[in-house]
């Protein structure tokens, strides 16, 4: 058991930087960015691309996916921020579902949908403890999950551009009327979750199952874990996350439990939600 | 022009009709069409019948279902599971059981929705195809691994046969849903859509407007499932990914699935795409990827292919529709008010710090019509909401009749017969004035009583639809259904707001005969004085959350405390 939840860990610590990023956009930008990880897994499979067919190092090919999964975020961002300014996080988040359609079908079309010749980043064990190994892409993970989201609070709390950032969330209209640019800085806020996605897409999926599908798929268990923090904190979303993983990995050691692992994000997603709008009654207001 | 429906020879007739011909389109599709055609055509009837199924729950009740093809996989699931230990019926029995199954489902995944909007469903629905791809895969359906295929009807055994029958389900499919949509469960789906607060004060359920969406659409998920299996025999999860949900989804927002002939269209495209794109050698993932782009691009201009095409149409002939209230109305005796019907007393709320009411009393008599007037932030829409139970955290007493309303949620309060309308548009655009009037009524009206109220109000006709019918004519027609639901009390907040100034004293002219006309006592909250004079014999006048004046309309507007809070000191001098 013990050995299961330390293997989920690494996945843990996955969910937990993603549900990071599905906050900070539900927060900052008004979106729940069903494609999150989607451009995260386009952009390791161009860098899996570069690295086999044109010979690029793997940091380098690495790096430029990275890159890329930024750009592809910024430009979904500007697209958003452009023609559905005004309009709800339903119809914003709804536009998102097409592109996660789009990303996939598109890399099955370039990369074929066999999981792909991932070289591992990180390889090897980190330390053991009680003779169970943990690995290094764990430790990484974790402890860049518990980092990020360290970081943005620092960021929107601390400093001016912060306070800038939390004004367009929470007053955009009157935020734009003070002169705060607020197309460049949401284009800005998709472009770095895009970044961080990819990156921790890149190190996580050598040793996860890799295939286009699962990948964007990770978007479900992240939902989960950001709804624990009602995608407004940080901290429950990373607890959350970790906690998944760890569950699931927990679950897998046991053959008969294996359809519980794979509903587990599920009932964790039904659960939250119940609990959390269990006194919200109507839509509107007034 | 006349101002009646259409009436019930055409309103039943003709889909019948339509459904008839298109059963007698699909047979001579079946024997005269190339054999790889009707297969493909079997496809894009499965596929029909999953988009009519997306159009009830997105397209009708504006949520976002991301996994229709786990409820179809739920139908082939049963289907197959009733042909492997042969269970008796039959086919068409097994299909019906895999449509109830779905619909089952439906409900369960649905219950937790009940109180999730727009968003929180995408999340759920999305967590629960995942699971379900990957759970799929793993269990398989029964009799696939040992090859038991599913037997077709005797009758429709051969491709051409089932391609038939195929066009049969999905033409009843479409009949059961175009008659749906007309029911109180179809309006109670338009309404909650557009806005929940309107649904529950026309005394509709939320909940079941909500739920009873879902379980159709997963109902008509399961049984495309159903057909699909016995189209290949076998079922196989490849044919219920998530990402097929997805693309499914899109193409409904896109194409405009609540329109039934636009589910067919897409349905068409569902094949027609890939198909071509084989055809011009073109890997048939471009498909989704067309799908993904057009599919943004409708959602980011927030138009689709069935409202552009129908707009195309209609830009030729008509217009917005307003109101007419130019001549007065023929008079009526006006009986003296009587006893108190709707007793508040002591009612308060804070919203915070802030007292918006506290310790407001008032009586609306029987046959009257009394006014609540003050000025802005008085607290009077609070007070609408406070009596019609959309603040549940308020505290005092609320008396109808004799009967207290304490406790009971906003949908049985207008059941009990104390109605409200609001101040902004809640009024669904997709129905007509006539199916709206009925759906608000909630009682079974005959056509010229709806005309006669219509006309009474100077509204558009019961067949204009509603998104061509003005702002402030739509408030009235939102007047005229709560009217004739005959509550006991309707409280009004601002019914003259988004009229012109001119056509506010002939409304009240009409407002004035209310009581007397229909049996409604009313609650009138209005800005406009001249209105509250021409019509209310008692006044309310609340000022700061409190009640600053109340009697008969002369004594409370001669009281100088009321001329100061309304008109403001400096008019005074």
């Amino acid at each position: 058991m013990l050995q299961g939840a330390l293997a989920g860990l690494a996945a843990g610590g996955l969910y937990a930087v993603l549900a990071v990023c599905l906050t900070l956009m539900s927060r900052l930008v008004r979106v729940v960015n069903f494609a999150q990880s989607a451009t995260g897994m386009f952009g390791c499979y161009v860098a899996v691309y570069l690295s086999v067919h044109a010979g690029l190092p793997t940091w380098a090919a690495t790096v430029v996916g990275i890159l890329l999964g930024g750009a592809l975020s910024a430009l979904l961002g500007w697209i958003i921020s452009t023609w559905l300014a005004e309009a709800d996080i339903g119809t914003r988040s709804a536009v998102t579902v097409a592109v996660l359609l789009l990303l996939i079908s598109l890399s099955f079309i370039l990369f074929g949908n066999k999981p792909q010749p991932f070289h591992p980043i990180l390889d090897g064990p980190a330390f053991s403890v009680n003779g169970v190994v943990v690995s290094q892409v764990t430790v990484v993970t974790v402890v860049l999950s518990v980092a990020i989201a360290v970081g943005c609070r620092a960021l929107l709390g601390r400093t001016s551009f912060g306070l800038e950032l939390r004004a367009l969330s929470e007053r955009p209209t009157t935020a734009e009327l003070m002169g705060i640019p607020a197309k460049p800085l949401a284009v800005a806020v998709w472009a770095v979750t895009g970044l961080l996605s990819t990156l921790v897409i890149s190190i996580v999926a050598p040793s996860q199952s890799n295939d286009a599908t699962s990948l964007s798929m990770l978007v479900v268990p992240a939902a989960a874990a950001a709804l624990l923090g009602g995608f407004r904190r940080l901290d429950l979303a990373v607890v959350g996350g970790l906690v998944l993983g760890m569950a699931q990995g927990a679950v897998a050691q046991v053959d008969s439990l294996s359809v519980v692992r794979y509903f587990l994000p599920f009932l964790v997603i039904v659960g939250l939600l119940l609990w959390s709008q269990r006194k919200e009654v109507w839509d509107v207001a007034r | 022009m006349s101002r009646a429906e259409s009436g019930p020879l055409t309103r039943f007739g003709v889909p019948l009709v339509v459904t008839g011909a298109a059963i007698v389109v699909g047979y001579l599709f079946s024997v005269g069409l190339d054999g790889y055609f009707v297969y493909l055509g079997m496809s894009a009837i499965v596929a029909g019948i999953a988009l009519l199924g997306l159009g009830v729950v997105t397209g009708s009740a504006g949520m976002v279902s991301l996994c229709q093809l786990t409820f179809a996989a739920v139908g082939a699931w049963v289907v197959s599971g009733l042909n492997r230990i042969g269970a008796p019926g039959g086919f068409l029995v097994w299909l019906v059981c895999g449509g109830i199954a779905a619909g089952l489902v439906g409900v369960l995944v649905g219950l937790p929705a009940l109180r999730l909007r727009g968003i929180n469903l995408a999340v759920v629905t999305l967590g629960l195809a995942a699971a379900a791809d990957l759970t799929l895969v793993q269990i398989q359906f029964p009799g696939t691994v040992d090859g038991v295929s599913v037997e077709r009807p005797e009758s429709f055994s051969d491709d051409r046969g089932y391609f038939w029958l195929g066009t049969i389900v999905l033409a009843l499919c479409c009949l059961l849903v175009h008659f749906l949509r007309r029911t109180r469960w179809g309006s109670g789906w338009q309404a909650v859509a557009f806005s929940e607060r309107g649904t529950a004060a026309a005394g509709a359920s939320v909940r079941t407007s909500k739920l009873s969406a879902f379980a159709v659409s997963a109902a008509l998920g399961g049984v495309a499932g159903g057909l699909l299996t016995g189209q290949v025999g076998l079922a196989f999860p490849a044919s219920f990914t998530a990402m097929q949900s997805l693309a499914l989804y899109v193409l409904a927002i896109m194409s405009g699935a609540h329109l039934i002939d636009m589910a067919v269209f897409g349905a068409v495209l569902w094949v027609a795409v890939p198909e071509l794109l084989k055809r011009w050698g073109v890997p048939q993932d471009w498909g989704f990827v067309v799908f993904g782009l057009l599919g943004t691009h409708a959602l980011t201009t927030g138009g689709n292919l069935g409202t552009a095409v129908r707009e195309l149409w209609r830009r030729r002939s008509k217009e917005a529709a307003g109101v007419e209230l130019t001549a007065p109305p023929a008079e009526v005796d006006v009986p003296p008010p009587g006893e108190p019907v709707l007793v508040v007393r002591d009612l308060s709320v804070n919203f915070g710090e802030v007292k918006a009411l506290s310790g407001v009393h008032l009586a609306v008599p029987s046959n009257g019509v009394l006014g609540v007037i003050g000025p802005n932030g008085a607290g009077k829409s609070t007070l609408v909401d406070i009596i019609s139970g959309f603040l549940p955290q308020a505290t005092g007493a609320v008396e109808l009749d004799g009967r207290s309303l304490n406790g009971l949620s906003p949908t049985r309060r207008a059941r009990a017969g104390l109605r409200r309308t609001f101040q902004q548009d809640r009024v669904p655009a997709g129905l007509t004035v006539g199916a709206y009037v009925r759906f608000v009524a909630r009682r079974r009206l005959s056509s010229s009583e709806i005309t006669e109220a219509l006309e009474f109000f100077g509204c558009p006709p019961a067949r204009t639809p509603l998104r061509r019918v003005d702002v402030g004519a739509r408030r009235l027609v939102e007047v005229v259904g709560h009217l004739l639901a005959k509550p006991k009390v309707l409280l009004l907040d601002e019914p003259a707001a988004g009229l012109p100034h001119e056509e506010h004293v002939a409304l009240g002219a009409r407002l004035r005969q209310v009581p007397a006309r229909f049996g409604v006592s009313v609650l009138l909250i209005e800005h406009d004085l001249d209105l509250v004079r021409s019509v209310c014999d008692t006044i309310t006048v609340l000022d700061f959350g409190q009640v600053l004046a109340s009697g008969p309309q002369a004594e409370v507007l001669a009281n100088p405390e009321v001329l100061k809070a309304y008109m403001g000191e400096t008019e005074l001098l």
